[in-house]
């Protein structure tokens, strides 16, 4: 009896044995390796090699013993770098990629890539057939930063920060903290990608400059690239791409400048808030886009010693504000149509509301774009004139 | 089917060395005691023979020295004193203080114990292995000749520590006594806390050589009587030589004894103990040892601090959290920190990814390697550390944590970040210490785990851990009650404490009556008083 048992039961031993060791087997992750065979990258940037016309693709890799040592005593071996640009070429983005290996030994780790830098005349070319892999890959993030440079994408990554020690970490900062100023926008791949796919919409992606100062190579923002399907084909300028960015609704914060007519002198306020709404509306086979912005703002600094904290003056200058904002929506828009890139994602706005008109309107949505009238409605209210009420100003002035 | 067989053969010589042993001890024994003095010495003689420590002590008493008795006593154990006034002077010298026509028989011991003895503690012994019984535990035996019956004087002087602050359970706030390996001077701790006539001790002898007592302690009406029942069953089928500490009968009557989790919980505070038992539970005391033990255990036991009831229940809330989540990091500190460098950098921020990578650039072993190693390490000095006298003990851990731990990060073979998982999984182990014996064990199994699949197989591990978890079952009770089976009421004292006017009710797992379980009375929430109600609504 107890023996008949015990052969049961190891009969139910043996079988649930077995599948424990089928499910360690028999899956998929049982890939590991160690830190120390992984090159690190960080940022990819992808430009046409000139001589051969294939793709030249630059990948940045931490060189982990650099960014342990203080930077100030870089000393040590070595120029102190602690990146190392290492390229390939190729005549896919794969193929450069695995060419790398040539020179790194160890296979490159992407899954901490955060920035992908395209020279612009890939861009002007179409970028459909280098971003493929980026998002094919399963170890790239879709949430990786996409720029484009104004000149090579391997200049910008070259070009080594004073207090980052990682160029591509160091852009990805600058991009992150757009909302400084508003004036150009982060753009990752799977946005861009989900753009590109869109039937109407007309993808934008950040740029990126470098100035030459003597020996220091510093890295800027320049405003916005605007796509029409993946070419690139025009570019807004700060004060376009802030336009823009009321009109979404990614307005963070910025500076807004009104000057007063009659007197010298400006008055500067931070932004402080803003939402937008967009409402289209199709009248009689017409389409009018209203947009509706209510936006907050402080007054943080003044260059005349009018007493501004009054009703009056705050009325008017919320009226100038406004005003400054409408200049700036209606520039990106004279500019979009310029272009005539939907980079407003207007197309898709009607296709929501007005899904079943859009069948109609898309197929010339080139054409119709061209004649969409904007209605803007701007209500801008100031909070608070931060520390000071009155500005320090002599006395005498005042009579 | 090995397996089968030899547990087969184990238990046939078992029961053959059982059988052997009745038939050649109970022939000497199980004689009555005879009316005969010199008989009924010479037979205690005879089995005692080798015991140099037995006085037998043989005296004429009464008026005219007409009666013969004789003491037996071990020297080592009885206290002389004690035999001296109490026994031998009544009997030889008091006794002229009664009337000699009194005419008293003292050849029945009855008639001795109720007018001569004046020691309480008495017990007539009819047979010869009763004697032998009651005088290896120390007794003094009085036989007097003529009488079928002997008289077992309980006048030993047992030698014991004072009442001192248990080493394993330290509290800031909370009573600092601790039990004691004298079983009498446990119980009376426990008897001071809890002056209720339902407060039931039992005792029981277990060892065949050794013949333990082993008490359990209840409170009738609020235990449940089956577990009582249950513990009795357990305790009767324990035959052993020698009962040498709680643990011995802890692990005869455990209710899973292949498993890392331990369903009997122990405790050397007289003021824990009697919490448990107030709730239902029983403890079980044991002679020699401070450790008592507490049946049902629940896992959320392990968690729970005395101290958690004395001080106010904000602090304690947050402590009882930071005791759960320090016996995780006890449990998976290393096998996240290989699965997540050997398998899933990507789940890193990139600056630590970065940092751990610089750290680890000269190190030769792989992680899974260098996380057992460092462990394995850990574990020595652990050892090491305990046995050794207290002042060695210091050395050896400053020479393991600061000349180890620095010499092998500076000499590369191991990287900092893994110097400061392995010291702090090290130190969370110690946060929770019912349960520092499973959570190292299962840091072992884990790191293998995270070795061979990474994160997979970090998470079969723990799904395998909380299959058996909630599978056991201490005296009937779930182990993971209240949390599995879900029980709402009793989650006040589960992951933060409440405070104490809340819960009203004892654990309804644990308690008999599950209708009638009230500890206090409801609403005893305090507030300033009111004039207009006077009271608490």
């Amino acid at each position: 009896m107890t023996k008949k048992i015990n052969i049961k039961i190891n009969i139910l031993t043996s079988k649930l044995v077995l599948c424990l060791l089928m499910l360690f087997m028999l899956s998929g992750c049982s890939g590991g390796r160690e830190i120390n065979d992984l090159e690190i990258v960080i940022g990819m940037g992808v430009d046409k090699d000139e001589d051969t016309g294939n793709i030249l693709l630059t990948a940045q890799v931490v060189k982990e013993g650099e960014m342990e040592k203080s930077s100030g005593s870089g000393g040590g071996g070595g120029d102190g770098k602690a990146f190392w640009n290492v390229t390939g070429t190729g005549e896919s983005v794969f193929e450069s990629v695995r060419q790398i290996t040539h020179k790194t030994g160890n296979r490159l780790f992407v899954s901490h890539n955060h920035v992908i830098i395209f020279g612009k005349d890939l861009a002007s070319e179409g970028l459909q057939k280098y971003i493929d892999f980026f998002l094919r890959a399963h170890e790239m993030r879709p949430t990786a930063i996409i720029l484009i440079a104004e000149g090579r994408a391997l200049d910008v990554m070259n070009a080594k920060p004073e207090t980052e020690k990682l160029p591509a970490m160091n852009i990805a900062k600058l991009v992150k903290t757009y909302g400084f100023t508003s004036h150009f926008y982060k753009v990752n791949m799977k946005d861009f990608a989900s753009c590109l796919m869109c039937d109407s919409r007309s993808p934008i992606a950040p740029l990126v400059g470098v100035s030459k100062d003597g020996d220091n190579k510093d890295i800027y923002m320049s405003g916005m690239a605007v796509f029409k399907n993946d070419k690139m084909v025009g570019r807004l300028n700060e004060d376009e791409t802030r336009g823009l960015l009321w009109v979404l609704g990614k307005v963070k914060s910025g500076v807004l400048l009104i000057s007063f007519p009659n007197k010298q002198g400006k008055a500067a306020f931070e932004i402080l808030e803003a939402k937008s709404k967009v409402i289209p509306e199709i009248k009689d086979g017409k389409i009018v886009m209203h947009v509706k912005i209510k936006a907050e703002s402080s007054l943080s600094e003044q260059t005349t010693a009018e007493d501004l904290a009054t009703i009056e003056a705050f009325e008017k200058m919320q009226k100038a504000q406004a005003e400054v904002i409408r200049q700036e929506i209606m520039a990106a828009f004279d500019k979009s149509r310029e272009l005539n890139a939907d980079v407003f994602g207007f197309g898709e706005m009607i296709r929501k509301k007005h899904s079943n008109k859009w069948k109609s309107l898309k197929d010339k949505w080139d054409e119709i774009y061209q004649t969409i009238e904007l209605n803007t409605d701007i209500e801008v209210k100031i909070q608070k004139t931060d520390l000071l009420k009155k500005p320090a100003s002599p006395k005498k002035e005042e009579k | 089917m090995f397996r089968y067989i030899s547990k087969v053969i184990r238990y046939l010589s078992l029961k053959n060395k059982n059988a052997s042993q009745d038939t050649t001890t109970g022939k000497v024994n199980n004689e009555p005691i005879s009316s005969d003095l010199k008989r009924n010495l010479e037979v205690i003689k005879g089995i005692l023979r080798d015991s140099s420590d037995v006085t037998f002590h043989e005296f004429n008493f009464g008026h005219d020295r007409r009666f013969k008795g004789a003491l037996i006593f071990i020297n080592s154990l009885a206290d002389k004193n004690e035999i001296h006034k109490n026994i031998l002077q009544p009997l030889m010298y008091d006794v002229l203080l009664l009337k000699k026509d009194a005419n008293m028989d003292f050849t029945k011991i009855d008639t001795v114990s109720k007018n001569l003895i004046s020691i309480t503690d008495t017990q007539k012994l009819v047979l010869a292995s009763d004697l032998i019984d009651h005088l290896l535990a120390g007794a003094t035996i009085l036989l007097v000749d003529g009488a079928k019956e002997a008289l077992a004087i309980k006048s030993q002087k047992v030698e014991h520590r004072g009442i001192e602050e248990p080493g394993t359970e330290a509290v800031v706030r909370g009573p600092r006594e601790g039990f004691n390996e004298n079983v009498n001077v446990s119980i009376a701790l426990i008897r001071r806390k809890i002056k209720d006539p339902d407060l039931c001790i039992e005792k029981f002898n277990i060892g065949e050589r050794s013949k333990t007592d082993v008490y359990i302690v209840y409170i009738k009406n609020v235990a449940n009587p089956k577990l009582i029942e249950e513990i009795r069953e357990r305790l009767d089928r324990i035959k052993i030589d020698a009962i040498l500490e709680s643990g011995y009968i802890e692990q005869f009557i455990e209710d899973a004894p292949y498993s890392i989790f331990p369903t009997v919980s122990n405790s050397e505070k007289p003021d824990k103990v009697v919490s448990k038992i107030l709730e239902g539970r029983a403890a079980i005391l044991v002679d020699g040892t401070p450790f008592a033990l507490v049946v049902p255990m629940l896992f959320i036991e392990s968690f729970q601090s005395g101290e958690d009831y004395y001080s106010r229940p904000f602090l304690a809330s947050i402590m009882r959290l930071i005791r759960f989540l320090s016996y995780i990091i006890s449990a998976l500190g290393p096998a996240i920190y290989v699965a997540l460098t050997v398998f899933h950098q990507e789940l890193m921020p990139t600056q630590l990814l970065i940092s751990i990578a610089a750290g680890r650039e000269r190190v030769p072993f792989p992680a899974i390697l260098e996380a057992s190693l460092m462990i394995f390490t850990f574990d020595i000095l652990r050892e090491a550390g305990v046995r050794l006298p207290k002042a060695v003990g210091q050395t050896v851990g400053i020479v393991g944590a600061l000349v180890l731990g620095q010499a092998s990060v500076e000499a590369g073979l191991i990287s900092p970040i893994m110097v400061i998982v392995v010291s702090s999984t090290a130190i969370a182990s110690f946060a929770v210490p019912a349960q520092t014996d499973s959570g190292t064990i299962l840091r072992y199994i884990y790191l293998a785990l995270a070795g061979l699949a990474g994160g997979f197989g970090v998470i079969m591990g723990l799904l395998a851990t909380l299959l058996h978890l909630a599978s056991l079952r201490s005296f009937g009770t779930p182990y993971l009650w209240p949390i599995v089976p879900l029980n709402f009421s009793s989650l006040k004292d589960t992951f933060i404490r409440m405070p104490l006017w809340t819960m009203s009710k004892r654990p309804s797992a644990v308690v008999w009556d599950e209708s009638d379980n009230y500890r206090q009375s409801p609403g005893l929430m305090p507030s300033p008083y009111k004039k207009d109600s006077g009271g608490s609504k």
